[in-house]
């Protein structure tokens, strides 16, 4: 009967995130508050269950804030230090994009390039990617597509194929390291896989992956663009990039925490410093040097995804405590037979598919504890699923507009500047990259790691 | 008339009630500016961008399940084009600006302006049916085909903006049968009723 509830709850998430009628953080609190009361206090009268999927006590455990291999330990409920990584990156990224950083880059790339929009459009895509390592794609697209619906005015070109390209490459660049996608971070922290573990794996992927999406974009639409290369007017103002800088000194300031940011991801599996601590460590530090802008800065964060995520954690703790998932993880053992070219193949198509028509996180929290299972009852390689479930997921969002948070912003900050993105004009040209990558990525992992 | 007062018309209406005619006799009558598809025309010439592209998705409604909003963004290019025609509206109203504005929810929109005063203008089935297949030439099926689908769509724009149904009498201060009156016997029914209810408030 539990078990029954727990599936009942998650489905009605599910359903209720899609028709978007209510805030997804509402739903997913209200979710959550319905697995403890029901599936935990009356169904299964566990207050054990209760406390482990709330997992509050790791928190205080030295392994939580240090050495980050043994922090994963525990899987179930509440993933705290997502919570808290995100919310620090939240902060760090309110105080660049306060000091103008991002349009900064964005037009000194432009001006580095001499304006010339194939160019622009090629380092936009890899200027995309490498950010969306370290920063969330939401808003790496929120400026980079400000940006370039700009130069689109400047420079008269069609901005919807470079729009699309951006997004595309943000998915892809977040799905190279730990803190680039949501599904990542989980993954990183759930598991106890380091920065490097990703950068190593799922990074090599999709540097591979990068170059062939860079090539299929030229090929689509180089000739688009150097038109407008040729018939752009002589007498175009181009814009200064230092005009982009609201404040020096808090330009100066928020580029070296984002700098030790990098650092601290990058070295953290020497340093034993868990992504929790630097979430925090990095929040302290940009609001103790943004002085009296540092209330602003915290009331900017965006609490309800934090939310969004308690209370989705909390609904896969349901299904997790009841045993759900792992009857689904048999299931997929029984189908593949233990064959890992099989389960390789399961998890990363049925990943991206779904991934490309649902919000890929809760998807990812769902499948962490059934790789997990699956791994442990048919013997394969855990960290071969993760890959493969990480990689799913975060390319697979950019197949449709809706798959990944990124797609969205991009396709509204286009439409508000005069250029709507119907679900046709997008899939048309993601849809074919999608498949291109995914194939890259299941014929590397084959070579790889089976 | 008195008009020192902000004046806000705002008219809900069926397809082919002839709420255009209306809201266009009205604006004149009273020396209001209307509102209506031109404050795309408005924003696109603000913005520097071609109408074109935005106009299709005009009054276009919203089928949850294939778009999603992200922290106030939202891929569905009717939604962004709404919002910024509300947002249009709400900073006229702001200004103090009186007008006559014609469906994009109006009502909801600048519920909270005391100026207000909604409409909603409906029709008999045959009178809209017989107007649509005037005004754009079609035979009387294909102007009742139209006519249904037109009303849908309207119907589902304006419940995904409004916790209030589109048409439900108890939204509006005044739900009128265009097919009864005429649509200057309309424009003359709201002018009398205008005319009492700022009288009364003056």
């Amino acid at each position: 009967m539990a078990q029954i509830v727990a599936v009942g709850i998650f489905v009605l998430m599910f359903v209720l995130i899609i028709m978007d009628r209510i805030p997804k953080h509402i739903i997913t609190l209200c979710c959550a508050g319905a697995t403890i009361l029901v599936v935990f206090g009356l169904l299964m009268r566990s207050p054990e269950a209760i406390w482990e999927t709330l997992n509050l006590r790791s928190i205080g455990t030295v392994q939580f804030w240090y050495e980050a291999g043994e922090a994963a330990e525990s899987t179930s409920g509440i993933n705290w230090a997502t919570i808290f990584f995100i919310f620090g990156m939240m902060v760090m990224v309110e105080g660049m994009a306060k000091a103008g950083f991002f349009r900064w880059l964005c037009m000194t790339i432009a001006k580095a390039v001499h304006y010339r929009v194939t160019a622009i459009f090629i380092t936009f895509m890899l200027m995309s990617s490498i950010l969306a390592m370290f920063i969330d794609s939401i808003t790496v697209i929120l400026f980079l597509a400000a940006v370039t619906m700009e130069l689109a005015h400047l420079l008269k070109f069609n901005p919807v194929p470079m729009i699309i390209a951006e997004i595309f490459c943000a998915n892809l660049g977040g799905s190279a390291t730990m803190c680039g996608d949501p599904p990542n971070i989980i993954v990183g922290t759930a598991l106890g896989y380091s920065f490097m573990d990703f950068v190593t794996n799922t990074g090599v992927i999709a540097g591979i992956s990068l170059i062939a999406v860079l090539i299929y974009f030229y090929c689509c639409f180089h000739k688009e663009y150097r038109k407008a290369d040729e018939s752009r007017a002589a007498d175009v103002v181009y814009p200064d990039p230092k005009d982009a800088i609201t404040d020096r000194r808090e330009f100066a300031v928020s580029s070296v925490i984002f700098g030790i940011a990098v650092v601290l991801l990058v070295t953290h599996a020497n340093t034993g410093l868990t992504v929790a601590f630097i979430g925090i460590f990095i929040a302290v530090l940009t609001l103790v040097t943004s002085g009296k802008e540092a209330l602003d800065l915290l009331k900017k964060v965006d609490y309800k995804t934090l939310i969004f995520f308690v209370g989705l954690f909390v609904v896969v703790g349901g299904l997790e405590q009841t045993g759900v998932l792992v009857l689904v993880a048999d299931f997929i053992g029984k189908i593949s037979g233990g064959n890992i070219y099989l389960m390789v193949l399961i998890i990363l198509w049925v990943s991206a598919i779904c991934s490309a028509v649902v919000d890929n996180i809760p998807f990812a929290a769902t499948m962490i504890p059934i790789i997990k299972t699956l791994a442990s009852v048919t013997g394969a390689d855990l960290s071969t699923l993760a890959w493969t479930l990480s990689l799913a997921t975060d390319i697979g969002g950019s197949a449709t507009p809706i798959g990944a948070s990124a797609n969205v912003v991009g396709t509204s900050v286009a439409a508000k500047e005069g250029y709507p993105i119907g679900w046709g004009e997008y899939c048309k040209t993601a849809l074919p990259a999608t498949i291109l990558v995914l194939l890259v990525c299941m014929v590397s992992i084959f070579v790889r790691y089976c | 008339m008195a008009q020192e007062k902000q004046r806000i018309i705002a008219i809900g209406r069926e397809f082919g009630s002839g709420g255009h005619l209306v809201a266009e006799e009205l604006s004149k009558r009273l020396e209001l500016p209307m509102y209506d598809k031109n404050i795309l025309e408005h924003i696109a010439e603000l913005k520097n961008v071609d109408v074109k592209n935005w106009e299709k998705y005009d009054e276009h409604p919203k089928f949850s399940p294939i778009f999603r909003n992200v922290q106030g963004y939202s891929n569905s290019p009717g939604e962004v084009i709404a919002q910024m025609q509300f947002e249009y509206l709400r900073r006229r109203a702001e200004k103090g600006e009186s007008f006559v504005v014609l469906g994009r929810c109006g009502e909801t929109v600048l519920k909270d302006y005391d100026g207000l005063v909604s409409i909603f203008l409906l029709a008999d089935e045959d009178s809209k049916i017989k107007r649509i297949a005037e005004r754009e030439n079609l035979s009387m099926e294909a102007a009742r085909a139209r006519m249904k689908s037109a009303n849908l769509k309207r119907k589902v724009y304006h419940n995904n903006h409004s916790d209030m149904k589109w048409g439900d009498s108890r939204n509006y201060d005044l739900c009128i049968n265009s097919s009864r009156l005429g649509i200057d016997g309309t424009v003359d029914l709201i002018m009398e009723y205008l005319d009492k209810l700022w009288n009364t408030e003056a």
